[in-house]
């Protein structure tokens, strides 16, 4: 079995450890036997989307994550491709805002984006860093987390989470959402390390991951060490205290 | 009226606060409140002087006031670290006359990063010290081009810019500003320069003008070295002052080929502390002799370092900054460096002292990897985050087999006092310090 990761932007759209995303991966899928090539891209290079099972971007701050954009602009098609034959696409943080229509920066400056979904990005110039606990629509857990934007994401036709308990949604207009899903890609505006911290998303991943390849589906996925108990103990710290 | 009001009230209000013991912002707070203008109508002294920056602003402050103090000016500073607007109003409102005229010769302000633009407002520093930016308190700081944009903010024509030249984004508030308006620090290539990046990011690996591929011709620390951008050309500028020379294992420095001074902490952050502060204050006008000799003789009082004893273990304790990556990284070379077989202990438990946040990702930035050497045997992982402590070191190189992972810190402290008599080194954030500390002798 083998499967090869691309990740994306590696050296600067990593805002808080989000290297950490593949390397979990990777050792999950390492534990059930799989064997695992990690590619990497930079602006300057071409991306094999062709042969990407698994295509990941993490966050980076807004002048970072406009760069990214007109690096990943001209691949748009090639990237298409993948999601097209069902490759599963996970953009973390602010790599969130790319895949929809638009941005628009504080400065009122557009920005077109991937277009693979009508929603459209606006930078508010202000920023509350947050923590984050959201219920997940695709699986059955709390998600943890940590958030650290400074815009608000209109127009998402399906969240990746369907309420946010505690941290900001996608907009500050009280709709209840956070992140996007269509098919096997996945956006949500958490930052960092969201695999490590969510065992579940992993997993979830995972089955999708071995879908995708027409692998046969383990009836249990590994339990790696202190990963869930570091879960916990996070979740019962985030519920157990008042937001903010 | 509204002034004199604002003045008597704000002294009023310190001196209850003193007797109470009460904190150092308040009393601003009261004084904003009467006369909103406040900052800007009182006279201050000719020379003002701040200091910004991710990490170092406390130490460095306290190293020029020590400096401009012996020279014999008389200096006025915050002392307690309050350093955004209220704070600094307390500061000045407590050291001013009834006429609104503050006593001193120098005005010296440890600026909070955020909040430079708005206690700048009012006044414009003659001198602005920038220090460094980088990862800091994400849970708080957003992230360090977001720090920057902010404290650009607070950057006025008519002051003199202190810049460390080997931070490229640092080195970026140059750009718009009158060239003979800019003085830079930097470190020559030296002894603990190396070739290669060492940590487990790059924030200089983009120029952080044009984004494209940065190069380096050596690095000091993290993303602090000798840089150009090939594509733009936004390149490490000639220091004015420059460490010529650098033992850190003997703790000797030079300065412009000046005479060697004595490092009283041996750390690559203290050796841009004094370089800093021997900057700006030469730039103050005071001559190498004086400066000189109060580096020699200067003993760092901030607590970051604390030896104690538990049961047979001779302790030291290093503290980093709350969610700084790049402090601990330089606590844990420098227990590598130390070469005695030891036993480490790592506690996450409360990750930040002044608001609470479960927010951990800042873990997988710090190069663990520093203490896989041979001398270092044991690595105990204790407090809340054990589990999230324990997940990390699981992607670093370090032996299974040297890893202990516990909740209870009494317990960690309880089995070293009975097991033992090798050298302990702590490494924790300030909220989590006394934790250990109120089980161990000093």
């Amino acid at each position: 079995m083998e499967l090869t990761i691309l990740h994306l932007y590696p050296d600067c759209m990593s805002l808080y450890g989000e290297y950490a995303n593949v390397a979990v991966l990777r050792r999950h899928l390492e534990a059930m036997r799989v064997s695992v090539r990690v590619d990497t891209a930079l602006f300057e290079d071409t991306p094999d989307f062709s042969r990407a099972d698994f295509i990941y971007m993490g966050a980076g701050a807004e002048r970072t994550q406009k760069a990214a954009l007109s690096a990943l602009l001209p691949h748009r098609e090639a990237l298409k491709a993948a999601v097209d034959r069902g490759a599963v696409v996970l953009f973390t943080g602010s790599a969130m805002e790319l895949l929809g229509a638009s941005i628009t920066g504080a400065d009122g400056r557009v920005w077109p984006c991937l277009g693979f979904a009508d929603f459209t990005t606006r930078e508010t110039g202000n920023r509350s860093p947050e923590d984050v606990v959201a219920r997940a629509s695709l699986w059955e857990s709390f998600v943890v987390g940590f958030m650290n934007k400074c815009s608000e994401t209109f127009g998402v036709a399906a969240p990746l989470f369907d309420q946010v308990e505690r941290g900001p949604g996608n907009a500050g207009d009280g709709s209840p959402g956070e992140g996007y899903v269509d098919g096997n890609v996945f956006a949500t505006h958490l930052t960092g390390p969201i695999l490590v911290k969510n065992p579940d998303f992993t997993d979830f991943l995972i089955r999708r991951l071995f879908q995708l390849k027409g692998w046969q589906q383990p009836e249990q996925l590994p339990v790696l060490p202190y990963e869930r108990e570091a879960y916990e103990v996070t979740l019962k710290e985030l519920t157990s205290r008042a937001g903010g | 009226m509204r002034l004199f009001l604002a003045v008597i009230l704000c002294k009023l209000l310190r001196f209850i606060g003193g007797l109470i013991g009460k904190g150092s912002s308040l009393p601003g707070q009261f004084a904003l409140k009467v006369c909103p203008n406040v900052l800007g109508r009182v006279k201050l002294p000719e020379k003002i002087i701040a200091v910004t920056g991710s990490n170092g602003k406390t130490s460095t402050v306290e190293m020029i006031a020590a400096i401009l103090e012996q020279d014999g000016r008389r200096v006025v500073y915050n002392k307690e670290g309050s350093n955004q607007i209220e704070g600094v109003a307390t500061l000045i409102l407590s050291h001013c006359t009834l006429g609104g005229k503050m006593r001193g010769d120098v005005l010296l302000l440890e600026s909070d990063e955020r909040y430079a633009r708005h206690t700048f407002k009012w006044f414009h520093p003659t001198h602005f010290v920038i220090t460094n930016l980088y990862r800091d308190q994400l849970s708080r700081n957003g992230h360090s081009e977001w720090v920057y944009d902010a404290v650009k903010d607070a950057v006025f024509p008519e002051t003199t810019l202190v810049l460390n030249a080997d931070d490229p984004l640092v080195s970026c508030f140059a750009r718009d500003h009158a060239p003979d308006r800019v003085k830079w620090f930097g470190l020559d290539e030296c002894s603990v320069s190396t070739r290669e990046h060492r940590g487990v990011y790059h924030d200089g690996a983009r120029c952080p003008v044009c984004k494209g591929p940065m190069e380096y011709s050596c690095f000091h620390y993290a993303h602090i070295g000798h840089y150009a951008c090939p594509a733009c050309g936004h390149k490490r500028h000639k220091p004015d002052f420059a460490v010529t020379a650098l033992d850190l294992k003997a703790g000797r420095l030079t300065i412009n080929g000046d005479r060697p001074l004595c490092l009283a902490f041996k750390s690559i952050y203290n050796v841009y502390n004094i370089l800093a502060a021997w900057s700006v204050c030469a730039l103050a006008g005071v001559s190498p002799d004086v400066i000189s000799g109060v580096i020699n003789n200067y003993m760092l009082k901030n607590g970051r370092m604390i030896t104690f004893r538990l049961g047979e273990h001779r302790g030291t304790l290093l503290t980093s900054k709350h969610e700084n990556s790049v402090a601990y990284d330089t606590n844990l070379s420098y227990i590598a460096a130390t070469e005695k077989p030891c036993t480490v202990l790592v506690i996450v438990d409360a990750i930040s002292r002044k608001y609470f946040t479960g927010e951990t990702s800042w873990l997988w930035d710090i190069d663990f990897d520093r203490l896989n050497a041979p001398h270092i045997g044991k690595i105990m992982l204790y407090g809340r985050y054990c589990n999230d402590l324990a997940v990390r070191f699981k992607y670093s190189q370090i032996p299974a087999d040297k890893i202990e992972v516990g909740e209870s810190i009494p317990a960690a402290a309880a089995y070293l006092k009975e097991n033992g008599d090798e050298d302990l080194y702590v490494v924790t954030c300030f909220s989590d310090r006394d934790k250990l500390l109120e089980h161990a002798a000093r």
